[in-house]
């Protein structure tokens, strides 16, 4: 008989189940098309450690399964909440509770496995796009990936025991609500927040401390990009944000409609106040899940925004970075290498590869000496070894005019090149250097060269000046011909294992440094970044739709009385919908607003950061991300609120 | 007297197909300014569906009413809500008290929707509160207040915008004796003291027998008429008691 009534429930009640059953669909796909990624070969293939962060990953989706268990155990509770005068009937029918769930639990397992039939569909196409994005991102070219079995009995795996988290969380409503409850409701509304005025205030203070933190964290980023700071500020006003993102919107939840009280003439206009009341009773009670909710968004829309940049500033970075094909540097401190290949037969296994274009030699000097480090924070204790390096003009003109820049001349001046942003604040103008009787004065610090050694610095002196100083490191820099070639292969056929001093251990080198290598590397590393965040943020984006639109919909059977009264006091159709538009929309818009808003810091930050790396030119396409991001989640959750609103409407506007 | 309300040859049907009920016989009456008149019924007598045609809220399937005038059966949606809100005023058995905001913003929210500004809404308020004696009671909920108190909040609310026409539909229904004694001498006060024109519907004959006027329904039609005269409450009463007897004894009687 429960399995009767269960099956025409479900038809019956098939309005109120929609959007439950459209998060349900929407979830499962988006852990199956995700555990696809995981648990399938395809990417491993091109991905270089993707094996190895698979477990890493699976944890990953396990964590965001929990969040999803949590929303769909609220999302389960509004949905007995919808039906509780209905449930109260049963029990007055002598139905137990032991009945009641069984009937409810049995119609939710069937909205899951048809919601998980479908999701497990669509997964498969969302799964085959995200992999066109993921090959996109890798520079490969897409074809239809093949599924995997682990994936989804992975799949059904969180699924299952999301829906037994779920049931038990409707079970424990059961078990204490009373029959008078269930059918009458909470006869007592909610009169009024304790305190607001004390929430107000922390309303204020944690909106003082969010900007704070902000600034903070811009400040952190400054002195330790500049200073070498450590990031404990950095961390903190991570910390401090995040708290307090949280807290504002719990307050805020708790002391808006007192504000907006306090204001008597706007009150006393139209249908105010009855929206005032309907939002304190909601808001309130909802505070700390709205505060949840904005926390989540918040994190989506910064990791969106980071992830889409970090991918954006690869190639940047990389011409930063590795600004030739291969470049080659002898280490001279090496002791105990075996296998290390000679320049000439390496030269012959890189052509083998590739052929090489043109061969550019360059080298670093050394006084020996720290009449540099000296005026920087690399100096005293814990510095010792720390000399200074020299590079002839010569050789720096030959390396950096193929690049495009124009040659340096240096008349018994100096020019420091540097690679960390706070080497140009030191005061090195009125620094002269001395070397072997002759003098050097300051002939500029820059930061416009991409990196040729790696080190903090190092100085560009006329010839003369490097002819008495200790050859440091040679390199020798290559350009090959265009075109993919196998440089995970290349890299591995030049290198070498090293013996530690103490013998116990050995490890892989290689002398080499290979643009297309790092491009592969990086390419995996953003391709597994940008394809994270955009599964969190949908998932945590759909989580705060969901809660948010069935908390308004679990509300509609006490808010179809409330607005029947309104319409016999005359207030007509349209006025009951503009009426409904601002009562929900502003529950919407209250985790959802600030979130938004965030996209504006988060762009500058990340802004500043690529400023001080010296990759100013992504300074508009920064924004511009920001503004896609913000734009695409604002869509979606206008969608969303959209179908919300409508279903409300017809619920309650009365005719 | 002045007409207020005006109600000439009305029919309503419900259903279609094959299973119409006629619920309104072509019914007509009027009701002058400043009367009480009560409608009395059998159960299924059409009095219920009499007044929420005159209340708007449902519509007639033929004949005219009128209402301070105006002929409200000709009126589009959003013009009967404007009128709704600016003419009728309404006292429901379930009180109808939102329950979300206190017994101050229930009664001032018919003038906050006709957005009279906030200075005279509170002065208003003031005014109806203090006249059915519920000054201390504003700043409560509803679930906060007894059903006698919540009827007294919802007949307050009733009269705030001075309405031609207030409507209540068996307004003692969830009340007890002693309670519907109360709302009846607040109905009273607002009938004599305030001169409000009133139109309730009503089962119970001791209730009825606080009205001017008194109309029967049965199967759709106006069956008798009883009028005061210089009668006393429980001649009145006696009066009710043998017409609905008359009428087939189905009124409760107490």
């Amino acid at each position: 008989m429960f399995t009767k009534l269960a099956l025409r429930n479900v038809r019956r009640q098939i309005g109120n189940y929609l959007i439950y059953f459209i998060t349900v669909s929407l979830t499962v796909a988006l852990l199956f098309a995700v555990n696809n990624i995981i648990f399938g070969d395809e990417i491993a293939k091109f991905a270089q450690g993707m094996t190895e962060m698979r477990t890493g990953l699976a944890g990953f989706v396990v964590f965001i399964a929990l969040i999803v268990a949590f929303v769909l155990s609220y999302a389960t509770s509004f949905m007995l909440r919808l039906r509780k005068r209905e449930f109260g009937t049963y029990l007055t029918l002598g139905m137990t509770r032991k009945n009641i769930l069984t009937i409810f639990v049995f119609e939710t397992a069937i909205i899951c496995l048809i919601a998980m039939g479908i999701g497990l569909v669509l997964g498969l196409f969302i799964y085959q796009g995200l992999m066109a994005i993921f090959m996109h991102l890798l520079n490969m070219e897409f074809a239809i990936s093949a599924y995997s079995m682990n994936g989804m009995l992975f799949t059904i795996a969180l699924v299952t025991g999301i829906f037994i988290i779920s049931s038990v969380a409707s079970a424990l409503y059961l078990k204490k609500v009373s029959i008078y409850d269930l059918i009458h409701g909470d006869k007592k509304v909610e009169k009024s927040v304790k305190h607001p005025l004390v929430w107000l205030i922390i309303t204020v203070l944690t909106l003082v401390v969010c900007i704070c933190s902000i600034a903070v964290f811009y400040w952190s980023v400054d002195e330790i990009m500049m200073k070498g700071m450590n990031a404990n500020y950095l961390f903190l006003s991570l910390f401090a944000f995040a708290g307090s993102m949280i807290l504002f919107h719990v307050a805020l939840s708790k002391s808006l409609v007192y504000v907006l009280m306090k204001r008597k003439r706007f009150c006393s206009r139209g249908t105010h106040i009855f929206v005032l009341r309907q939002l304190s009773a909601v808001l309130g009670s909802n505070a700390l899940m709205i505060g949840l909710l904005a926390f989540l968004l918040s994190f989506s829309v910064i990791a969106a925004n980071v992830c889409f940049v970090q991918k954006a500033m690869q190639e940047l970075s990389l011409n930063q970075n590795c600004p030739y094909d291969i470049v080659y540097s002898d280490n001279l401190y090496s002791t105990g290498d075996t296998g290390k290949v000679p320049l000439p037969q390496a030269e012959e296994v890189i052509e083998s590869y590739k052929h090489i274009e043109a061969k550019y030699p360059y080298a670093l000097y050394t006084t020996g000496k720290n009449d540099f480090y000296r005026n920087t924070r690399w100096s005293g204790e814990g510095y010792a070894g720390l000399t200074d390096s020299f590079m002839s003009v010569s050789d720096f003109n030959a390396v950096t005019q193929p690049l495009g820049f124009d040659p340096v001349v240096l008349n018994d001046t100096y020019l420091i090149v540097a690679n960390l942003p706070e080497i140009t604040d030191y005061d090195w103008e009125n620094f002269t250097f001395t070397w072997k009787e002759q003098d050097y004065k300051y002939g500029g610090v820059t930061r416009e060269y991409p990196s040729l050694a790696y080190m903090y610095f190092y100085v560009v002196v006329p010839d003369a000046a490097v002819e008495d100083m200790k050859k440091e490191v040679s390199y020798m820099a290559y350009d090959i011909t265009d075109g993919e070639y196998d440089a995970a292969s290349l890299r591995q056929a030049l290198s070498y294992t090293v013996e530690r001093e103490d013998g116990a251990e050995t490890y892989e080198r290689t002398d080499f440094r290979f643009r297309e290598y790092s491009r592969q590397q990086e390419n995996a590393t953003s391709a597994i970044l940008v394809v994270g965040a955009l599964f969190a943020a949908a998932i945590f984006l759909f989580m705060a739709m969901a809660i948010l639109a069935l908390k308004t919909l679990s509300g509609l059977s006490d808010d179809k009385k409330r607005y029947q009264i309104l319409y016999r006091l005359g207030t007509g159709e349209k006025e009951q919908g503009r009426t409904l538009f601002a009562q929900t929309f502003t529950f919407f818009l209250t985790p959802f607003a600030a979130c938004i808003l965030i996209s504006v810091p988060t762009a500058m930050i990340i802004k500043h950061i690529i400023t001080l790396s010296g990759m100013a030119v992504l300074q508009w396409q920064i924004y511009g991300i920001a503004a896609s991001i913000a734009g695409v989640m604002t869509l979606i959750y206008i969608l969303y609120y959209a179908a919300t609103y409508m279903i409300a409407k017809k619920a309650v506007v009365h005719r | 007297m002045k007409e207020i309300l005006k109600i000439q040859n009305v029919v309503k049907y419900y259903g279609n197909g094959s299973v119409v009920i006629k619920a309104l016989d072509g019914i007509s009456f009027s009701v002058a300014k400043g009367e009480f008149v009560a409608i009395m019924g059998a159960s299924g007598s059409g009095k219920s569906t009499l007044l929420n045609v005159i209340a708007t809220i449902d519509r007639a399937s033929a004949g005219e009413i009128y209402i301070g005038g105006k002929q409200i059966s000709a009126m589009r949606e959003e013009a009967l809500s404007a009128f709704r809100r600016d003419a009728l005023g309404f006292v429901f058995q379930e009180y109808n008290l939102l329950d979300t905001l206190t017994i101050g913003e229930n009664i001032a929210l018919p003038l906050y929707l006709k957005k009279v500004g906030h200075d005279r809404a509170e002065r208003e308020l003031q005014r109806v509160a203090q006249a059915l004696d519920i000054g201390d009671q504003l700043q409560k909920f509803p679930y906060e207040l007894s059903g006698g108190q919540r009827q007294r909040a919802a007949c307050a609310r009733a009269i705030i915008t001075d309405p031609s026409l207030i409507l209540a539909d068996e307004p003692t229904g969830a009340l007890d004796s002693k309670n519907s004694k109360g709302l009846m001498q607040t109905f009273q006060k607002m009938h004599t003291a305030l001169g409000s024109t009133l139109l309730m519907v009503t089962h119970d004959p001791v209730v009825g027998s606080y009205a001017d006027r008194l109309l029967f329904l049965k199967d759709g039609k106006i069956w008798s008429e009883v009028l005061r005269g210089g009668r006393s409450r429980q001649e009145m009463h006696r009066e009710i008691l043998s017409v609905t007897a008359a009428l087939g004894g189905e009124a409760d009687v107490y």
